[in-house]
């Protein structure tokens, strides 16, 4: 349902992602890092210190061989609505680094406001941000392949997903020059969606009858991770699979399942 | 006047008082603040002008069609290409990582010459005038002494104007001894050979199949051309089309799968030939097929009375689902009902080649899986699988071999192979280290990493040192770069003027354009001037056969008529191509198709892999996106993407069964020593429900001992180490899909 | 107990006379106090206002003294001539080499700076490694778009009347931050007679709490934060 916020159209940018098509190939991954600058270090096999803003989850039924099955679940920043904007991020940052914008429905993080007190990491339930333990480093020359629209972050910040917004930017950028007031569907597409090659992953305004995530999100096997802690979150998820649903909030064994708000 | 303490206080009253008045705090703090946030070693990238150029990925034989992002001269990033038929604006994991490769810290700058122990990693920058001077000198004294047939190259692929530039060298040179990186795509040719009578790669038309039967490839993992196979599989998901994933490992293709059917390692031959028997039985085959356009399915009498049987006799003699159940370890009713479906569907397809199809694997199999094709009337028709029209360079002229090239041409192989056949790599090693026959002198390495990517690397390496004279023509400073005496970088992909062929698998013939997207940086050649260059070199009937001025107008000559679609488009697409049919494409002698050729018979036993019963599990390595395991080591990117229950640190993990390790005293994490008849290796264990018990599954992509810079060196275990090849026994090419270990706790 | 005497009076004495020459001394040394305070206030004032601009910022000079007045006769339409919008939105800045080529392949003038202009970045191919003024840190996002086009701003709103000069003025950086001038403001203080004067957060957020530009942020009631960062 489109708003209306002081007589400006508003846009609720979210994702789809199909994990019935996700391959967990990794491409949104790398396509997430290679677009925004992520650094890289010898060893990124601590999880907990590994910046990947997008990072793909193996989920498992839990059932011994030959009835195992496994799932992908693509997981970037929720963009956490909360109730009127409150994400649970943006309620306890002491620098106002991170905001959520009404306009948009994206979760903002500046770097240059950030002074690394990580209290918006243990806020996150999905743990999606990341903290620079460490100086980035590029080594010789590598940083020539660095995107200019992205700010390189020193450490000491915490980082996140961003639904690629300097896009949103550079659409804008294209839209005025063009004279249009609203930008297309196809000309803001986040890296990980474009990237997919199984075409899992939709991006759009959840809030536009003409973006197709408006009607994706309404399918019966939708579902939002953890959604009764209530986050509001932007990124839904499709699966045929029950258990996969399932695993999306913590249930009781002996709990049905919470359809998911829309 | 007394000046005393008091003056001075309020002196430095009224200067504080000032200074507070003055902007000269306020800015400095403000100005201090900002001087501290600005990190010197923070890269602050430049804007400017973007564009996007079109190219092609060669990072592994997929093809896809890229769109590089450049900001000014700079790539910042690389997409997927809209409107390229094989990827279709898709993208994997390590085509997005390409910009590290161009950038990073492995290149190799300039021409170099092994100063020092083999392997030491001591080099001495030569100028390239030196490097072709050298190696022809020593190739000249080759030729004079009649021994030009000790020169052998491995070039990466067959295919593409650059290597056959390269086979067209060593045929100039006067040496037979040409090799390629080897794979499915090897055996399947051998297949359609036999069957189809037509010496060809395999077209898949996999967007028309509604049904898919795969025998262990990883279709999800790499197999084929790999952004096809994720468009396809989501076509297959939309459409409902139904996959059905054979192997021992739960797989992502076996996850995705609509039915994961753990089978025993090493018997799909079998398992194809069970389907086949109750297609047959239950007359479930395409009759019209087999009556009308095959030859071989029934047994018949000779003139001499003898009884030839058929396929259709052998098969129901000997792979009855029952017998079948025990060698696969798979239910007969599972194989029956998977008959039925097969047979039932509209557009069945079954296919064959373990993972990526990294190694050619056994020619029965890949028989019995074709064979399984024909009889549903799935071969030559839409929805099946044909063979791809040859796609050599036309626009060349024949090479005119002088005497020598003539008498060096004559010589055997030095594997054995068959003349101008694709050879047997995986004979290389031990026909160097047997003596027999004659000795290897020099071995050229283009776009390709034997030392890593051959089985058995202990043999190959001590192969490798029984060869005096090796020369890599690498990007990288890879493991086999390592070990030359003179490396002569190539330019990378991004900086290469190439064409890359049609992938395995893909249903048209396309060539794509590689452009260089950027100006080669560093003092590199291509490979393609480098070979021109060698051939003048060595003047006389070699430099006849290479006339041209560099490589581009070699090129251009090669691309024909096509050339100003590939400049328009980014690509060439066959679309006069006609499906082929059952009446007129079928080469046989017979005009038909052929059940069982004479080099087939149904029935050999699997394929035996190395190891006796002290080796009480079964070690198979197993492909991932996450892990390039070919010519091409993962980027610092691709490396993020690998789970902390594949590589911690600097150990790597094998998979095995929680049964398993339960009986042998195993838990999650601990440090084993995993032993093969053909090496030992330090791991850990990683408990995964989804694997067979009695197994154990180890990433290949690890171990790199080379590629220096810190991000991929020296982590894991590089899981050619641990296994051997072995020798199919019609092919010759290696069929090895595991190897026998035991664990022991270190 | 003469002695105590002796001391007190002693002390009354001190006392008298240190009294006495305290009054005198209050009279002479308030003056010493009140005129080292002057000394002190008007010597810090002089050093912050006028010495630490002046130590504060280098002037560097532009490589080449480009005429701004002279070319705007000669190009047809103003700014937007040599400063303009790609096709994709973002703005070109300082324009290229390629852009001044397509006039000054060959000198056309006897002005000896595009002379040297010529001579040592036209036949060498070097790109005239200008000194920016309004160079916001990386920080920043601003579209040129969006203030230009739609809200239909004029150019020298931001930049001052830069098109009307005929020489460049000099580069003034500071030392501590490597900012120009241009950014804090011209005037020490950060006070501000034009709108150009300074080029920081607030002065953008002057005009936008002015024209209400859309309201989106939930932390601080004005517009979302990523709009103009990155």
């Amino acid at each position: 349902m489109k708003q209306e916020h002081g007589g400006v159209v508003t846009q609720k940018y979210g994702m789809v992602v199909d994990l019935d098509l996700c391959t967990g190939c990794g491409s949104c991954m790398v396509a997430c890092m290679a677009e925004n600058n992520v650094p890289f270090r010898e060893d990124e096999t601590d999880k907990l210190k590994s910046i990947t803003w997008m990072r793909v989850y193996k989920l498992t039924n839990g059932k011994h061989y030959p009835e195992t099955d496994i799932c992908y679940l693509p997981r970037p920043c929720q963009h956490c609505e909360g109730s009127h904007g409150h994400s649970p991020c943006v309620s306890v940052c002491p620098a106002t680094a991170t905001d959520y914008d009404n306009q948009t429905g994206i979760v903002s993080q500046i770097y240059t406001r950030c002074f690394g007190c990580r209290y918006c990491m243990g806020a996150c339930p999905y743990h999606a941000r990341y903290f620079n333990w460490y100086d980035p480093i590029w080594p010789e020359g590598m940083e020539r392949y660095l995107n200019p629209n992205v700010s390189p972050r020193m450490r000491g910040v915490v980082e996140k997903c961003s639904f690629c917004f300097h896009r949103y930017q550079a659409a804008k950028d294209k839209a005025h020059l063009d004279g249009q007031k609203e930008i297309d569907e196809d000309a803001y597409q986040t890296a990980c969606t474009q990237a997919c090659p199984a075409g899992a992953i939709t991006f759009g305004d959840l809030d536009n009858p003409n973006h197709a995530v408006h009607e994706l999100k309404k399918q019966p096997d939708a579902f939002r991770l953890l959604e009764r802690l209530g986050t509001n979150t932007k990124v839904y998820y499709v699966s045929s699979r029950e258990w996969v649903r399932r695993a999306g909030d913590n249930y009781l064994k002996s709990e049905g399942l919470k359809k998911a708000v829309l | 006047m007394k000046i005393d303490r008091r003056s001075f206080l309020s002196l430095g009253v009224g200067v504080a008082a000032g200074t507070a008045l003055s902007p000269l705090p306020w800015k400095l703090t403000d100005d201090l603040s900002i001087w501290t946030q600005n990190w010197p070693w923070t890269p602050v990238p430049e804007i400017g002008e973007s564009s996007f150029v079109n190219s092609v990925c060669t990072l592994c034989p997929g093809g896809c069609g890229i769109s590089v992002r450049k900001v000014e001269d700079r790539g910042i990033k690389i997409e997927g290409m809209k409107g390229h038929p094989v990827n279709q604006g898709g993208i994997c994991a390590l085509g997005l990582s390409g910009l590290q490769l161009l950038y990073g810290p492995t290149r190799i700058k300039t021409p170099l010459k092994r100063v020092g122990k083999r392997g030491d990693g001591q080099w001495a920058k030569i100028s390239w005038d030196e490097a072709i001077s050298e190696i022809t000198e020593k190739l000249d004294g080759l030729r004079i002494s009649g021994n030009s047939h000790t020169v052998a190259g491995i070039a990466g692929s067959r295919h593409g104007t650059v290597s056959q530039l390269f086979s067209r060298f060593l045929m100039a040179f006067g040496s037979p001894n040409f090799f390629h990186t080897p794979s499915i795509a090897d055996t399947y040719q051998l297949a359609l050979q036999y069957m189809n009578g037509v010496s060809a790669a395999p077209g898949f038309d996999l967007e028309n199949a509604d049904f898919i039967l795969s025998f262990g490839c990883g279709l999800l993992e790499g197999w084929g051309a790999p952004v096809r196979m994720f468009k396809a599989n989501t076509g297959w998901k939309k459409n409902r089309a139904r996959v059905i994933q054979i192997e021992s490992r739960l797989s992502c293709t076996a996850a995705k799968s609509d039915r994961w059917i753990a089978i025993i390692p090493g018997t799909e031959a079998a398992l194809a030939l069970g389907v086949a028997h109750v297609l047959i039985k239950e007359m479930l085959y395409n009759k019209d097929f087999v009556d009308n356009y095959a030859q071989g399915f029934e047994s018949f009498v000779t003139d001499n009375g003898e009884i030839k049987k058929g396929f259709k006799q052998t098969v129901l003699e000997e792979y009855s689902p029952e017998t079948v159940a025990r060698v696969t370890g798979i239910d007969p009713s599972a194989i029956i009902l998977l008959a039925r479906e097969f047979a039932n569907a509209k557009a069945p397809l079954a296919l064959c080649g373990k993972g990526q199809g990294k190694v050619p694997g056994s020619l029965s199999e890949a028989m019995s899986v074709h064979a399984l094709n024909a009889l549903v009337g799935s071969v030559n028709r839409k929805g099946g699988v044909f063979p791809m029209p040859a796609m050599e360079v036309q626009g060349w002229a024949e090479v005119g071999m002088d005497t020598i090239a003539s008498a060096g041409m004559n010589q055997p192989r030095i594997d054995g192979a068959p003349p101008n056949s694709p050879g047997c790599i995986n004979q290389l090693p031990s026909a160097i280290l047997s003596g027999k026959g004659y000795p290897l002198n020099v071995l050229f390495v283009l776009e390709s990493n034997p030392l890593y990517t051959m089985a058995d690397s202990k043999t190959v390496k001590d192969a490798f040192d029984k060869i005096p004279f090796v020369v890599s023509l690498s990007s990288f400073m890879d493991e086999t770069a390592q070990y030359a005496d003179i490396v002569m970088p190539n330019h990378i992909y991004l900086e290469r003027l190439e064409d890359a062929p049609t992938p395995m698998g893909y249903n048209k013939s396309i060539i794509s354009l590689s452009k260089p997207v950027f100006k080669p940086r560093l003092n590199t050649k291509h490979a393609g001037d480098t070979l021109i260059l060698l051939a003048k070199g060595l003047g006389g009937g070699v430099a006849e056969a290479f006339p041209w001025k560099n490589f581009e107008a070699c090129f251009e000559q090669a691309m024909g008529d096509k050339m100003k679609t590939l400049k328009k488009n980014g690509f060439w697409v066959d679309s006069d191509a006609v499906l082929p049919d059952w009446e007129s494409t079928f080469k046989t002698a017979s005009g038909k198709f052929q059940f069982a050729p004479a080099e087939f018979s149904p029935g050999v036993a699997p394929v035996k892999i190395e190891g006796d019963s002290t080796f009480q599990l079964l070690l198979i390595p197993y492909e991932t996106m996450r892990l390039s395991c070919g010519y091409i080591a993962n980027p610092p990117f691709l490396t993020k993407t690998v789970e902390d229950t594949i590589l911690k640190q600097n150990d790597c993990f094998i998979e095995i069964n929680p049964k398993t390790a339960q009986s042998n005293q195993l838990t999650e994490g601990d440090v084993v020593v995993l032993q093969t008849p053909r090496g030992q290796a330090r791991v850990r264990v990683h408990l995964e429900e989804g694997i067979m018990p009695g197994m154990v599954a180890l990433p290949r992509g690890l171990g790199h001992t080379a590629h220096g810079g810190g991000y991929i060196a020296n982590k894991g275990i590089n899981a050619n180490r641990l296994i051997g090849p072995v020798q199919d026994p019609v092919s010759g090419m290696d069929a090895a899909w595991g190897i026998r270990a035991k664990l022991s706790k270190a | 107990m003469s002695e105590i005497d002796d001391k007190t009076q002693a002390v009354s004495k001190k006392a008298v006379s240190s009294t006495h020459g305290q009054r005198r001394e209050d009279g002479g040394s308030g003056g010493v106090i009140i005129l080292f305070f002057i000394v002190g206030l008007v010597a810090s004032l002089v050093v912050g206002w006028v010495l630490f601009p002046k130590l504060l910022y280098s002037q560097k000079k532009q490589p080449i003294d480009f005429n701004h007045t002279l070319h705007n006769t000669l190009v047809g339409n103003g700014c937007e001539s040599c400063h303009s919008f790609r096709e994709d939105g973002s703005y070109s800045g300082v324009p290229k080499l390629a852009q001044c080529i397509e006039c000054h392949e060959e000198v056309q003038s006897s002005n000896p700076e595009e002379i040297r202009f010529v001579e040592q970045y036209v036949k060498k191919g070097i790109e005239v490694p200008w000194l920016v003024y309004a160079r916001q840190p990386d920080c920043v996002f601003f579209s040129h778009a969006a203030h230009v086009k739609s809200a239909k701003m004029d150019c020298a709103t931001c930049h001052g009347p830069i098109g009307e000069s005929e020489s460049m003025k000099p580069y003034q950086q500071n030392r501590i931050t490597g900012y120009s001038r241009d950014i804090w403001g011209e005037n020490i203080g950060g006070f501000k007679k034009n709108t150009w004067d300074r080029m920081k957060m607030d002065d953008c957020s002057e005009c936008h709490q002015k024209k209400k530009v859309v309201i989106g942020s939930v932390q601080t009631q004005k517009e979302g934060c990523f709009v103009c960062h990155k």
